[in-house]
């Protein structure tokens, strides 16, 4: 399994992506880590370039909205991303606001897995069992 | 005139700054004060020198601070500059400070140095007459030193590897060591007028389970730089482990790595310095916690026997501290320091052989680069993975080490990567740890290990 993951926008906390990282890989994915400060057209092409499975992105200082509203738009561009899972996670928005406010809209931005202040560990074996579910059907 | 002085006058001829009067600067440094030394009350060695963190976007504001650290007893002022000045983005911090200076409200996290300039900013501090550090984290500091040194600064912190792997993506590195390079040669000219300007390095890196090796090795190379430079008071620096025993053994053999290398490069006249930051990690959100941790960084620089501390706030959890949390932290730590009497003498030689045959065989695979100058023997030793620093964003940084804390909370490597860690010190680091659980479980690890102080 294939996995893109960096942190999306002007955003450089650069511990929690180098724990994905790790925790990925110790988990058996093949990693693609495009780090901190990295733009959505770097992610999808990216994706493209490795043929990736997953498309993980992460956000801690509450940019990542302003770039998931464009996340359907872009993706309708390229031809070959129909089937990667969209995975989103961190802290989510600028301020507060609960988990079942955030996820729904996600959501609808284009994204399958969506976790707001979600244990890594929590959320990884959530991805995990999603594909396995995906696998089945 | 010399290509350094060319190059001078295009930096300083810019519309952000008033004309810069070369002779008139350099006269002010020849006559100034030696108390605005930092040099001169290290030469003292009467006391650990205190030294807060801190920066307002206003001249009235920054005033006020120092005020405060002042009535504290304050041993050195800091200035913390603010992060558009860093980015050498001038015309924002231009505009920051007018919305600053015309509402309550702070529009920048530091003082625009840069848009003050140096005659405002000389005002305060000759009228303060304490040292002042200049802390900011730039690529490109070469308008911003000037400056500082026309304003009666003459503590410089910073260099092309500490201000750039912890702070930046992908600012190339290589112009870093040039715009450092500059940054040295002005110091060391200022330095032959008066007393030294002090340089210092910036060792907390990224703060996080970065292992004493590679703090020491980076600690050690920017000190060449400056020195080969002709810089003749330099701070070797890092920042609490977790450990105090891996301190005290950090603070030892950084001492004596940092004497031995200065004198292979037949610089042993210049006088280093050892300075000690309080905890850079991630803080207790508790205030009356934090005013603990902040107690112990102090005892623990006190057994590694510091030159200079510089403090955190009870307030680091939640953001930018007030003027009344910042000189409440020097006025405690005087104290500390002050009650703090008869301190053993705490070595542990094994500890010592270890980190010391591991920072040597780093050295040594630096300077066997083929590269002919120093700065591009260490460009290409942090290129290609010699040098590696755990959790740096930058896209140069290889990000193979991998480091975890034992159950002492020494900070051990577990994955060397191109690292040339010798094969006993590796063995000996590895030894430590559990190393027989899970590799999921081991990343756990880690992330409680980074965590340790909340």
């Amino acid at each position: 399994m294939k996995v893109v993951t960096g942190v999306v926008g002007n955003d450089i906390h650069v511990v929690a992506n180098r724990l994905i990282e790790l925790s990925l890989d110790a988990r058996g994915f093949e990693v693609f880590n495009l780090g901190v400060n990295t733009y959505l057209e770097e992610f999808f092409d990216a994706a493209v370039e490795t043929q990736a499975d997953v498309l993980l992105i992460s956000s801690l200082n509450g940019e990542a909205e302003g770039w998931a509203r464009e996340v359907k738009l872009l993706k309708s561009k390229y031809n070959t991303l129909d089937d990667i899972i969209m995975v989103i996670g961190g802290n989510l928005v600028v301020g507060t606001a609960s988990a079942d406010e955030i996820v729904p809209r996600y959501k609808k931005y284009g994204f399958d897995l969506v976790f707001h202040q979600v244990d890594l560990n929590t959320g990884l074996d959530t991805l995990e069992m999603y594909i396995k579910q995906r696998d089945v059907k | 005139m010399s290509l350094l002085q060319e190059e001078r006058e295009i930096i300083l001829n810019n519309e952000f700054i008033d004309p810069f009067d070369f002779a008139e600067v350099e006269e002010f440094v020849k006559n100034a004060n030696e108390e605005l030394f930092i040099s001169h009350h290290f030469a003292k060695k009467e006391k650990m020198l205190v030294q807060p963190r801190g920066g307002f976007p206003t001249y009235e504001k920054q005033f006020a601070l120092n005020e405060f650290f002042v009535e504290a007893n304050v041993d050195v002022l800091p200035l913390t500059i603010d992060s558009n000045t860093r980015l050498n983005d001038y015309t924002t911090a231009r505009k920051m400070l007018q919305l600053s200076e015309e509402s309550e409200h702070d529009m920048l996290n530091g003082y625009p140095l840069v848009t003050h300039g140096y005659k405002a900013t000389r005002q305060m501090i000759t009228h303060f007459k304490k040292p002042v550090s200049l802390r900011h984290g730039t690529p490109d500091a070469r308008l911003l030193i000037e400056v500082a040194i026309a304003s009666g600064i003459f503590e410089i912190e910073g260099g092309p590897i500490t201000y750039l792997l912890p702070y930046s993506k992908n600012f190339p590195l290589d112009k870093a060591f040039l715009y450092w390079k500059y940054v040295e040669k002005v110091c060391a000219n200022y330095s032959k007028l008066n007393l030294p300007i002090n340089r210092e390095s910036f060792g907390p890196l990224t703060a996080t389970l970065v292992p004493p090796s590679i703090t020491i090795v980076i600690q050690l190379l920017e000190m060449l730089l400056s020195l080969e430079e002709g810089v003749k008071s330099f701070s070797v620096s890092f920042s609490q482990t977790g450990s105090m025993n891996q301190d005290i053994v950090m603070g030892s053999v950084m001492r004596k790595m940092a004497k031995f290398y200065a004198q292979e490069i037949d610089c042993a006249d210049a006088t280093i310095n050892l300075v000690y930051h309080q905890w850079m990690g991630a803080f207790p959100t508790d205030k009356k916690f934090a005013q603990q941790l902040i107690n112990m960084s102090t005892v623990i620089a006190s057994m590694v026997g510091a030159d200079k501390i510089i403090t955190k706030t009870k307030e680091e959890a939640s953001g930018i501290p007030t003027k009344e949390a910042n000189a409440e932290t020097v006025a405690n730590t005087q104290y500390t320091l002050r009650i703090l009497n008869g301190l053993p003498n705490i070595t542990d030689k094994e500890e010592e052989e270890i980190l010391t045959m591991e920072v040597k065989a780093i050295m040594e695979a630096v300077f066997n680069d083929s590269a002919d100058t120093l700065w591009r023997k260490v460009f290409n030793s942090i290129k290609n993975g010699i040098i590696d620093v755990p959790f740096s964003p930058h896209i140069i940084n290889h990000n193979e080490m991998i480091t975890m804390r034992d159950a002492n909370k020494n900070i051990r490597i577990i994955k060397r990567g191109n690292v040339p860690i010798p094969d006993r010190c590796f063995e000996y680091e590895k030894s430590q740890c559990d190393l027989g659980k899970s590799n999921t479980s081991i990343v756990n690890d880690i992330i409680h290990d980074i965590g340790i102080m909340q």
